[in-house]
């Protein structure tokens, strides 16, 4: 059952800052104009609470490079030793989008075979949530029921009211967490659990009112099964780049590459993985051939993973929570939403 | 994790993004979303292009050579042995018996370090680098035309253009965020047309390609020149109040009719005429040029054609015009601003003129010599000829860059003595006498200068491998070793010196390029810098732009019976020059393992190649064998061959046929025979 | 080192043979008695074997279940992990991680006549269920085995196909595409070219098909010619395989990833995926 409690706005640095003294803090920062997640500087803890992080919080638990194991060899004897990450943090100002990018992420590293690495950084986290009053620019979560505001997915999730957030649980570890800072907190009265209400019905409203069609989950996965052959994939990827860029900022996109990696010492190397892209031509790549030839086909791959395999396999998960990054991230002035309008209006 | 803002290493378009480290190692990449070219986007090379940093190639000490093998030494045993050497070769030879070639990746710092080392330590012109061998045409072509040999607008602006001609440029895979500005253009209305032998991805978006003959770059222009005149599509009030030398260039180009401009080109008179209205139509048009008109025996005429083409039609001196030349590397244009060449200081101020070179004289406190040195491709003949005798090398590998690779390989083989600063063993090195192991871009401080004039800031972000050391420290420790001491506590000091030396340079400071880049000109340190050039006068003395009227003059080797195939060589987004960092990285690797021949089918069936097999691909200079790409996106007669594979080198088959003013190799025309295995 | 999904168990090198023109056979011994003692796999399943300071391939298992206390597995040098297995000698200590795939369909295949149809190298996971069958020989029918290649020396596991040969209720029929300069007897055509040479009872038969991608492709067309079902067509896909454990993404194909929900599938399981098929249908 998710408690409700009330922080004022001015407080939430000091509880932020507080978490230090147990976890690592990760929060949203501004450098140089950019909106990043970062650790908190706690000697002047500022946390940012408007905009949406240039890149998702997923390498907090899948890094762009990760080393998983260090082979040491001498002779016959072969040592073989695993680097997890058991540091345990705290990350703040998760945007709905990004939840349900966790959540599809928790999915796909967790089952089948458990992740190692994923588990140790996701069993350490906790998640702090923060709802979007407004709609960003090229976000489109709305239709895609994974925002603007969350409904899973966090230990603790805040919404901006004004000069207080309002503050939900959505875990044990989140109740603790409000608990062990009690003397901050005030009761939510049903005036603030009204505005909560309001809040999130005024900012779908205005999601209808900026995205070019409607698009939900259910059809559009159906839609796009019948545009499979559709020029439509020809002419989108022309101007594509193969930057890897969609991939790389996307929620939910989880591909690797394993390289083993010599090091300096003889006999020495290191099993890396990789952040990888199924837009790049050498993703498909075997001895013989190669399986997706085209830019076409691997557009088409990235729109179909995320709306129809995703779904597909994992029960309804989410392939797509609607952040719009690929499109702000595209040299090539690719947008998922034109793709989608185009599929959806046939 | 630190993250470090930083400017790209590779391409001259100049983005910044975040370097993540943790326990000093670079192991992530973050985009800058406020950076006005990037705009929070990178290519494949931004991303992932940076594994090479850490790679165990990397060179950590220097070396110095014992008969054909290398053995580790001490930084001071290594300085002593070139400070020895070369002072004997002076002594024995003179000054100009010695050579530096700096370098175009290197930071602005670094060439100024360099070219003073070369002209106040050693006391000789002799200073040169790859421009050399990219834009040389460019900055001859646009000073003699405009007074200034750089990229006139800058790249935002290129979105907002009406009309883009883009000639001799593959933009998706060399300047990927140029393309972005040209696909928002287009998205937004613009009209692009696209002169270039082969189809190259722009072609989708193009409402014009011209498929032009190699080399035929004037001809073409000429045959657009005749129509807008012919039309009366010209700016009258523009040539007449802005320029000079209409007449001349009227008389010329009345020779090149459509139909004699199709002759040459090979390019139908219909869409000559079309892209001439269409050009000349526009409120804004925009050329936009790179290597395919500038690697020619006639690259500086084909720039002047281009900026013959802007100024009859008056797009000069307004927003998103102009004469754009996208300038390769990271650094390209800041080695030339830097004055990394045998005729100019930094800032392009003449050696011959003495009052310039007193004001040098004065700063540097030595005499300097005052006759122009000899161009890195000159400086291959006096090697052979036996009147060079030592060469010192900053970050470059012209084994694999310069053309005629049998040619560049007896030239260095001659020299009596070779010192190469770099951070890998790259081919060249493997000729040296002493290496020396300089850092990437992440391990140390200092300026690039993109292609659109703006220099901007490249952070340290690690520290150096092993015993490797900043490139300007080694420059400034080896000058000290010399005899002419340098000392600076770090880059920007160095950098204060350069903007006390060079008008267009006057305003830059590491304090305000804290808050972004500045193009220059930017000759004080209110000057809020000049995103466009030539707004009210050109730069030229009297203040206005030089028509040139050039003829057609083909290539120096032509196909014949036995060589009866045009090879153009070129390059691809995924590996960088001769390959020796992008090589080095799996994603890049994985793209392009291998060289390739691009042929296309017709051509394929006639020599009975198939697509994938081997093939010999031979020109009078050396022979090379690689797979065949088939493909329809190349005209017959012509076959593509990228130069970033060692294995299947490129430049085995060029020819070091210049561009008789620019000293600029024809890499973009030369006779090959193909054979199937 | 236990339960690190991405750690391989060691494994020494207890011989290597040369089993045909650019491919070896290994056979291998897990250096953890215990590891070994656990270790149970199925026909065509495989693993992802590690050269320390190269790297990983995935490798099908040629070995079959009943074959206690080793495990072979047969490869072709052709990148930079198998080239460098290649160079390996027994006695070489290497890393082995799995059994990762599906499988072959056994139980559910019983009381069937089954045709093998190999080419090359693709005998190699096909031997792996051969033998297995042969083990339990009264579950199943005929077991008609037809194996092809480009020439002679590429033909793999020749004692084998002698053994199968002599065995009852089983037949074996050889192919090479092109005549050799020496010696060759049997037949001169591509392993399609077998078909007719056997008789198959359709409604009670299975086709397991294993090779080149190209062949697979001709074969398939051949055997849906000849009447069989979509269902009674089982062969394998290959993909570019990274982690082997359905994680990296590489092998995605639809909602399947080859190295989970296959390598094996059923002629109408691939119809389904749509990718698999029609490749390279959008532009060139």
């Amino acid at each position: 059952m998710s408690e409700m409690r009330i922080l004022d706005k001015a407080k939430l640095a000091e509880f932020i800052g507080k978490l230090g003294a147990d976890f690592e803090v990760i929060v949203p920062r501004r450098e140089n104009g950019n909106l990043v997640f970062g650790s908190l500087d706690h000697t002047q803890p500022v946390v940012e609470f408007t905009g949406k992080p240039l890149v998702p919080p997923k390498e907090y638990f899948f890094p762009q490079r990760e080393e998983l194991l260090t082979f040491t060899v001498k002779g016959k004897e072969i040592k073989v030793e695993a680097h997890l990450d058991k540091v345990k943090r705290v990350i703040w100002g998760i945007r709905p989008c990004d939840l349900a990018g966790i959540k599809t992420l928790d999915t796909i590293f967790l089952s089948n075979y458990t992740d190692n690495y994923y588990q140790a950084r996701r069993e350490n986290t906790i998640l702090m949530g923060l709802n979007c009053n407004e709609p960003c620019s090229s976000g489109f979560c709305s239709p895609l029921g994974t925002g603007p505001f969350a409904k899973d997915s966090f230990d603790l999730l805040f919404t901006d009211l004004g000069n207080r957030f309002l503050i939900e649980t959505g875990s044990e570890a989140g109740r603790e967490l409000v608990a062990s800072s009690a003397d901050l907190f005030a009761e939510a009265r049903d005036a603030d659990k009204a505005k909560l209400k309001e809040l999130e019905e005024k900012c779908k409203r205005a999601f209808e009112s900026s995205l070019p069609s409607t698009v939900d989950l259910a059809t559009v996965s159906n839609k796009l099964s019948g545009a499979w052959g559709d020029a439509l994939w020809t002419e989108e990827s022309e101007t594509c780049i193969l930057c890897g860029g969609c991939n790389f900022i996307c929620p939910t996109c989880h591909c690797f590459n394993i390289e083993d990696v010599p090091a300096e010492q003889q006999g020495v190397s290191t099993r890396v993985r990789y952040w990888d892209s199924c837009q790049l031509g050498g993703f498909t790549q075997m001895a013989a051939e190669n399986t997706r030839r085209t830019q076409a086909e691997r557009l088409r791959q990235r729109v179909f993973h995320k709306l129809v395999y995703i779904p597909d396999k994992y029960n309804g998960a989410v392939g797509c929570t609607g952040c719009g990054r690929c499109i702000e991230v595209c040299p090539g002035e690719i947008s998922i939403t034109n793709i989608l309008g185009r599929v959806m209006r046939k | 994790m630190r993250k470090i803002l930083t400017t790209c290493e590779f391409c001259g378009c100049g983005c910044n993004f975040y370097l993540g480290v943790e326990d000093d190692k670079v192991v992530a990449v973050y985009p800058c979303a406020s950076h006005p070219i990037s705009q929070g986007k990178l290519c494949i090379k931004g991303w992932m292009g940076h594994e090479y940093i850490h790679s165990t190639e990397r060179l950590k000490t220097p070396l110095i050579k014992e008969g054909d093998k290398f053995r580790e030494a001490t930084w001071d045993e290594a300085y002593q042995l070139i400070a020895d050497r070369l002072q004997q070769i002076k002594e024995r030879y003179g000054s100009d018996s010695i050579a530096v070639s700096t370098s175009a990746k290197c930071t602005n710092e670094e060439n100024y370090l360099l070219q003073k080392l070369a002209r106040a330590a050693i006391g000789t012109n002799n200073v040169d680098h790859c421009a050399r061998l990219c834009h040389a045409s460019t900055v001859i072509g646009l000073s003699q035309t405009f007074g200034s040999g750089a990229m006139t607008n800058s790249i935002p602006e290129i979105g907002s253009a009406d009309v883009i001609f883009v000639i001799g440029s593959n933009t998706t895979e060399q300047h990927p965020l140029v393309a972005d500005q040209i696909v928002k253009g287009v998205k937004g209305g613009a009209r692009l047309i696209v002169a270039d032998p082969r189809q190259i991805q722009l072609t989708k978006l193009a409402a014009l390609h011209l498929s032009h003959r190699p080399g035929t770059d004037v001809a073409l222009i000429n045959g657009m020149l005749n129509v807008i005149i012919a039309e009366d599509l010209v700016d009258r009030e523009f040539v007449s109040s802005r320029t000079e030398g209409f007449e001349e260039l009227k008389e010329v180009v009345a020779g090149y009719t459509p139909r004699k401009a199709a002759e040459i080109t090979g390019v139908p008179a219909e869409k000559i005429i079309e892209a001439a209205r269409i050009y000349a139509g526009g409120k804004k048009g925009t050329i936009i040029y790179a290597m395919g008109i500038t690697q020619h025996t006639t690259g500086v005429d084909n720039v002047m054609s281009c900026a013959n083409l802007a100024m009859l039609t008056g797009n000069m001196g307004r927003e998103s015009t102009g004469v754009n030349p996208l300038r390769g590397q990271n650094n390209v244009q800041g080695a030339c601003d830097m004055g990394t060449l045998p005729n100019v200081f930094p800032g392009y101020q003449a050696v011959t003129n003495t009052e310039l070179r007193q004001k040098f004289e004065k700063a540097w406190g030595v005499k300097l010599p005052s006759q122009p040195g000899v161009t890195v491709t000159g400086a291959i003949n006096k090697m052979i000829a036996g009147e060079i005798k030592a060469l010192y090398i900053m970050g470059e590998n012209p084994m694999i860059s310069d053309p005629d690779m049998s040619h560049t390989e007896k030239a260095l083989k001659n020299l009596g003595f070779m010192v190469v600063q770099d951070i890998f063993l790259t081919e060249t090195a493997r000729l040296a006498d002493v290496v020396l192991p300089g850092v990437s871009f992440a391990e140390k401080d200092g300026t690039f200068t993109s292609t659109e004039r703006k220099v901007q800031r490249v952070r340290k972000a690690i520290e150096p491998l092993g015993s490797s050391r900043p490139d300007w420290k080694i420059i400034t420790e080896l000058s000290s070793h010399l005899g002419y001491k340098m000392d600076y506590p770090s880059p920007r000091e160095v950098m204060d010196e350069i903007a006390k030396l060079t008008p267009s340079y006057g305003g830059i400071s590491y304090d305000r390029l804290e808050r972004g880049g500045l193009c220059w000109p930017c000759p004080s340190p209110d000057h809020p810098g000049t995103p466009y050039l030539h707004k009210e006068k050109f730069a030229r003395p009297g203040g206005k732009g030089r028509f040139s009227a050039v003829p057609y003059r083909p290539p120096a080797e032509l196909p014949d019976d036995e060589y009866p195939f045009t090879l153009t060589t070129g390059r691809t987004g995924f590996h960088w020059h001769t390959g020796t960092m992008t090589r080095k990285d799996w994603a890049l690797d994985r793209e392009y393992p291998k060289g390739y021949v691009e042929i296309n089918p017709q051509d394929a069936a006639n020599t009975g190649i198939r697509n994938g097999a081997m093939v010999k691909v031979a020109s009078r200079r050396g022979e090379i064998s690689m797979q065949a790409n088939v493909v329809d996106t190349i005209q017959e007669g012509l076959v593509f061959i990228p130069f970033h594979f060692a294995e299947a080198a490129a430049n085995k088959l060029t020819a070091a046929n210049l561009d008789p003013v620019a000293k600029i190799p024809e890499y973009k025309v030369c006779a090959v025979k193909l054979e199937r295995g | 080192m236990t339960e690190n999904i991405y750690a391989p168990h060691l494994v020494t090198i207890k011989q290597a043979r040369d089993e045909a023109e650019g491919v070896k056979t290994f056979k291998l011994a897990f250096n953890d008695a215990a590891v070994g003692e656990a270790f149970t796999y199925r026909p065509g399943q495989f693993g992802e074997v590690t050269i320390f300071g190269v790297g990983e391939a995935p490798i099908s298992i040629t070995s079959s279940p009943v074959s206690k206390g080793y495990l072979e597995l047969a490869v072709a040098g052709v990148g930079k992990v198998t080239r460098a297995l290649h160079l390996k000698q027994q006695g070489d200590v290497i890393g082995f991680r799995g059994p990762y795939g599906n499988g072959f369909p056994f139980d559910e295949v019983k009381g069937n006549d089954i045709l093998f149809v190999a080419g090359g190298i693709g005998l190699a996971p096909l031997r792996s269920l051969v033998n297995q069958m042969f083990a339990e020989r009264d579950k199943f029918g005929k077991i008609s085995i037809l194996y092809g290649a480009r020439y002679p020396a590429l033909l793999c596991f020749r004692d084998d196909i002698d053994r199968w040969a002599g065995l009852e209720n089983s037949e074996v029929l050889l192919t090479v595409d092109t005549a050799p300069d020496n010696g060759w007897e049997g037949n001169i055509g591509v392993v399609g070219s077998l078909l007719p040479k056997t008789r198959i009872d359709l409604e009670n038969t299975v086709a397991f098909v294993c090779g080149p991608p190209i062949m697979i492709h001709f074969v398939i067309m051949d055997l849906l010619k000849m009447g069989f079902g979509e269902d009674r067509i089982i062969t394998t896909m290959e993909r570019r395989m990274e982690c082997g454990l359905g994680k990296c993404g590489h092998c995605n194909i639809g909602e399947k990833y080859v190295c989970l929900d296959g390598p094996v599938f059923s002629y109408q399981h691939l119809k389904e995926l749509g990718e698999s098929i029609e490749l390279h249908t959008l532009g060139k």
